[in-house]
């Protein structure tokens, strides 16, 4: 009769939208003070089931009790009040707000009390934030931090992080998981909703996997192992994924010599001399057809602003960037397209998708002034996102569904078939995994290594060291907005990567 | 020295510094228009504007627009207009009508914050509404004559040199000022426009703030449509026809952002009366008032664009230096 009240305890909950359904019968329950990992890939029911927690949407039936009381959560505030705090994916701050006023916006009490309350949490947690800045300066991580201080000013017991660490630096994840072990000794219960399964082990007590939306195993972390985990994860007939993932945790380089095929021939595409302009400076490298050249460093240190340099985003300082020896700097970038360079860029949100059009119009927005006159050529368009949508099997209904209504990786597949449609010679690559699931993201290893068998060249920026590592054929280290130091892929190790990328080079 | 930059940033005073600037340039050429008279003409005139832009700036704030208010401050107009003509108690029939102006405020709110009008189409469409039903309320014709109790306060001056209009407008701007940038409640129109949904994700009513912003523009739209009555003294048909126009371009010129998330109730006041004063000056300037209209467009332009662009100069300055120094900063630590 000792039993302990679980703090939230979710029972049988279901839901569908238009017949279809996405929760069948889950059960959760979360203790004071555990980190609970929910796991799953696309479409498994993971935001949907947080975002009954939050009271966003309504379960279809089931039970929900908080403390051993049941609950029906009607809206969001009502959550809060309960105690519940999301901690969204891409945090949702006022960009025209100070840190401060976006804490305590929406809260009852007097401001002075709340200002004051704020100081003693920070000060508890002994955390670094400054106050009056406006949030739109913020990185993410900070944005991150400011969420969870909303969280925590609001008396949340259950915290949930929707995927924290998917736009983070190494240093920041290590910070955030420090914050959240110290949260976890406050007490609080925590959902952390991941699909870096390395993070699964480091952070959590408990984990559940979600499938089609049926907890498929579920335990105490200490029961699993990555294995155990991915086989809850993927399905049967995705065995070429889970093999794939299950070696990417193992043995960072998977790809087997012999898929380098012969026939390519390896010659310097882009080479860039004494290159500088806002925010790196000094960048020599070249890169080649049928290689992918690894651009690796912390975020701030320079890569973005690089890439959208040579492709005539940014203005630059000195310095060329010569593309089949011919010089490019400077030009426009329609003008670099169509000379056969294009780029996917870092936000997605931000640069990639037209949020409110079709699946087609994305995959044909690059190609509007190339293939077309006046008139759209629309049967030409139909069949270029017919190609796209099958080559990379891109989960549609029709080519005609908003793109916003896709999981966020189908929303990267369709962005670099864009990408892909201008016929580019070279290809850059920001972050293309970044905020998308397992199973979307070794379906874009596949189409990377696949266009560098087409005998395309590649350059890849990326801050997840397993992926250029996994990827690349050489490597350029950027630190302080200079390429530090490069490595072949027989030279390379995870720790001399990780040094380079830190600046402790000799 | 951080104070007077923080000063020099905000709009209030950019758009104060113009306004100082017009009435020198324009006292430069002629004297008469920094006399009391001219001033005081200039605040009279500037009120209906104030009111107007008043309440625009809730709805901008929420990152919607109301293009109606030239509607209700006809129709509230003509509906006070012919009430104290036939003899109605004044502070009875202002309360009714500020009460109708509020009910189609609120019809305004409840299409776009629930039916999911986008606010350009719902108050386009009340807007020709209103406008028709002003035609048959008042038969086509003009409501005049009005008794002179309700027009003389209009002129009444206090101390001299403040009119009682231009006393009780300041008395409603500095609390919703003070509302709308220091309360708790105030911020949430901003927040709205700013993140929707992260609006939502702390609780916040959007759909009521969203409401109680087509509320507030409804509210000060027939106030003003009763100011305009008593200031005027009559009613026509066409009352009110563009000046929603006018009213959203003082809320710009005053700082307000079209994209919601920016701005302040002062910020539009002021530019409330820039516009007044620029088309008072033109007169003083001897400029033929058929050019009022384009002068002013190309006014307002210049202001705006030239805002802009010092901003944006600003902005990429602080990103340039913030790269460099991310260069910099780096090389140090090796």
């Amino acid at each position: 009769m000792k039993e302990i009240i679980p703090l939230l305890s979710i029972q049988n909950i279901y839901k569908s939208f238009a017949s279809n359904p996405v929760l069948s019968g889950v059960n959760i329950r979360l203790n004071r003070g555990e980190v609970v990992a929910v796991i799953g890939g696309n479409g498994a029911g993971k935001s949907t089931l947080m975002k009954i927690l939050m009271g966003i949407y309504k379960a279809d039936s089931g039970t929900i009790f908080i403390n051993g009381s049941e609950v029906s959560l009607m809206n969001p505030s009502h959550s809060l009040d309960l105690g519940i705090y999301l901690v969204p994916q891409e945090p949702m701050l006022f960009p025209n707000m100070t840190v401060e006023e976006n804490i305590i916006i929406g809260m009852n009490q007097s401001k002075a009390e709340l200002k004051r309350e704020l100081k003693i949490i920070i000060k508890k947690m002994g955390w670094e934030v400054s106050l009056i800045r406006k949030a739109d300066t913020l990185s993410i991580a900070e944005q991150q931090l400011v969420e969870i201080l909303r969280g925590l000013l609001r008396k949340a017991r259950i915290l949930i992080f929707d995927e924290p660490t998917s736009a983070l630096t190494f240093r920041e994840v290590n910070l955030l998981f420090q914050i959240i072990e110290d949260l976890k000794h406050q007490g609080i219960g925590i959902f952390y909703i991941t699909h870096r399964l390395k993070e699964v082990f480091e952070i959590a007590t408990e984990v559940y996997v979600l499938k089609d939306g049926i907890i498929t195993s579920s335990g105490k972390i200490d029961n699993f192992t990555e294995e155990l985990l991915i086989k809850g994860l993927i399905s049967d007939e995705d065995d070429k994924v889970s093999e794939l993932s299950a070696e990417k945790g193992e043995h960072p380089v998977f790809v087997n010599d012999k898929e380098i095929t012969e026939d390519v021939r390896i010659e310097k595409i882009l080479e860039i001399n004494r290159f500088t302009g806002y925010g790196f400076r000094d960048i020599n490298l070249t890169v080649n057809t049928g290689q992918i050249l690894g651009l690796a460093g912390v975020v701030g240190s320079g890569r973005t602003e690089l890439a959208e340099a040579i492709f005539g985003l940014n203005r630059t300082i000195s310095g060329e960037v010569l593309l089949y020896g011919e010089d490019i700097t400077g030009l426009r970038t329609s003008e670099i397209i169509k000379r056969g360079i294009n780029y996917l860029p870092e936000d997605r949100h931000l640069n990639g998708i037209f949020g409110e059009s079709s699946v087609k119009i994305n995959l044909n927005a690059s190609t509007l002034f190339i293939d077309s006159k006046f008139i759209i050529n629309g049967k030409k368009e139909s069949e270029i996102s017919s190609r796209y949508i099958q080559k990379f099997s891109i989960k549609v209904m029709d080519e005609d569904q908003k793109i916003s209504s896709l999981s966020g990786g189908n929303q990267q597949k369709v962005v670099i078939g864009k990408v892909l449609s201008t016929s580019p010679q070279l290809i850059i690559l920001d972050e293309p995994t970044r905020g998308i699931d397992a199973g979307a993201r070794s379906d874009v290893y596949r189409i990377i290594e696949q266009l560098k068998n087409d005998g395309r060249a590649i350059l890849l920026i990326s801050s997840d060291f397993e992926e250029i590592l996994i990827l690349s054929d050489r490597i350029e280290v950027m630190h302080g907005g200079t390429n530090v130091r490069s490595f072949t892929r027989e030279e390379i190790s995870m720790d001399q990567l990780t040094e380079a990328a830190f600046g402790l080079v000799g | 020295m951080n104070i007077l930059k923080s000063v020099i940033y905000k709009r209030e005073a950019t758009v104060s510094f113009f306004l100082i600037g017009i009435f020198i340039l324009v006292g430069i050429v002629n004297p008469d228009f920094l006399t009391l008279t001219s001033i005081d003409l200039i605040s009279q005139n500037s009120i209906l504007y104030i009111f107007l832009a008043t309440g625009m700036t809730f709805v901008l704030l929420t990152g919607n627009i109301d293009v109606s208010v030239g509607g209700i401050l006809g129709l509230c107009g003509a509906i006070i207009a012919t009430l104290v003509r036939d003899g109605a108690n004044p502070i009875f029939s202002l309360l009714l009508v500020l009460l109708l102006g509020s009910l189609f405020g609120l019809i305004n709110g409840l299409g776009v914050a629930i039916a999911g009008i986008p606010s350009i189409i719902m108050t386009l469409g009340t807007l020709g509404i209103l406008r028709g039903m002003i035609v048959v309320y008042t038969g086509g014709k003009w409501v005049e004559n009005l008794p002179d109790y309700f027009k003389n306060p209009s002129s009444q001056m206090l101390f001299d040199a403040l009119n009682v209009y231009m006393l009780i407008t300041l008395l409603i701007i500095i609390p919703l000022q003070i509302y709308i940038s220091k309360s708790k409640r105030g911020r949430y129109f901003s927040a709205v426009g700013d993140n929707y949904n992260g609006a939502v994700l702390v609780g916040i009513p959007v759909k009521k703030i969203t409401i109680l912003s087509f509320v507030l523009s409804g509210l000060f739209a027939a106030l003003a449509g009763s100011v305009y009555a008593s200031q005027i003294g009559f009613i026509m048909n066409s009352t009110g026809v563009g000046i929603e126009m006018i009213a959203i371009a003082s809320c710009v010129l005053g700082g307000v952002s079209l994209s919601g998330g920016i701005g302040s109730v002062a910020g539009a006041s002021l530019g409330a009366v820039i516009m007044t004063t620029i088309t008072s000056a033109l007169v003083y300037l001897k400029v033929d008032a058929s050019w009022n209209n384009a002068i002013s467009g190309m006014l307002l332009i210049t202001i705006v664009v030239s805002d802009v662009l010092i901003h944006r100069y600003t902005a990429e300055r602080a990103k340039k230096i913030r790269l460099a120094a991310h260069v910099e900063n780096m090389e140090i630590g090796q």
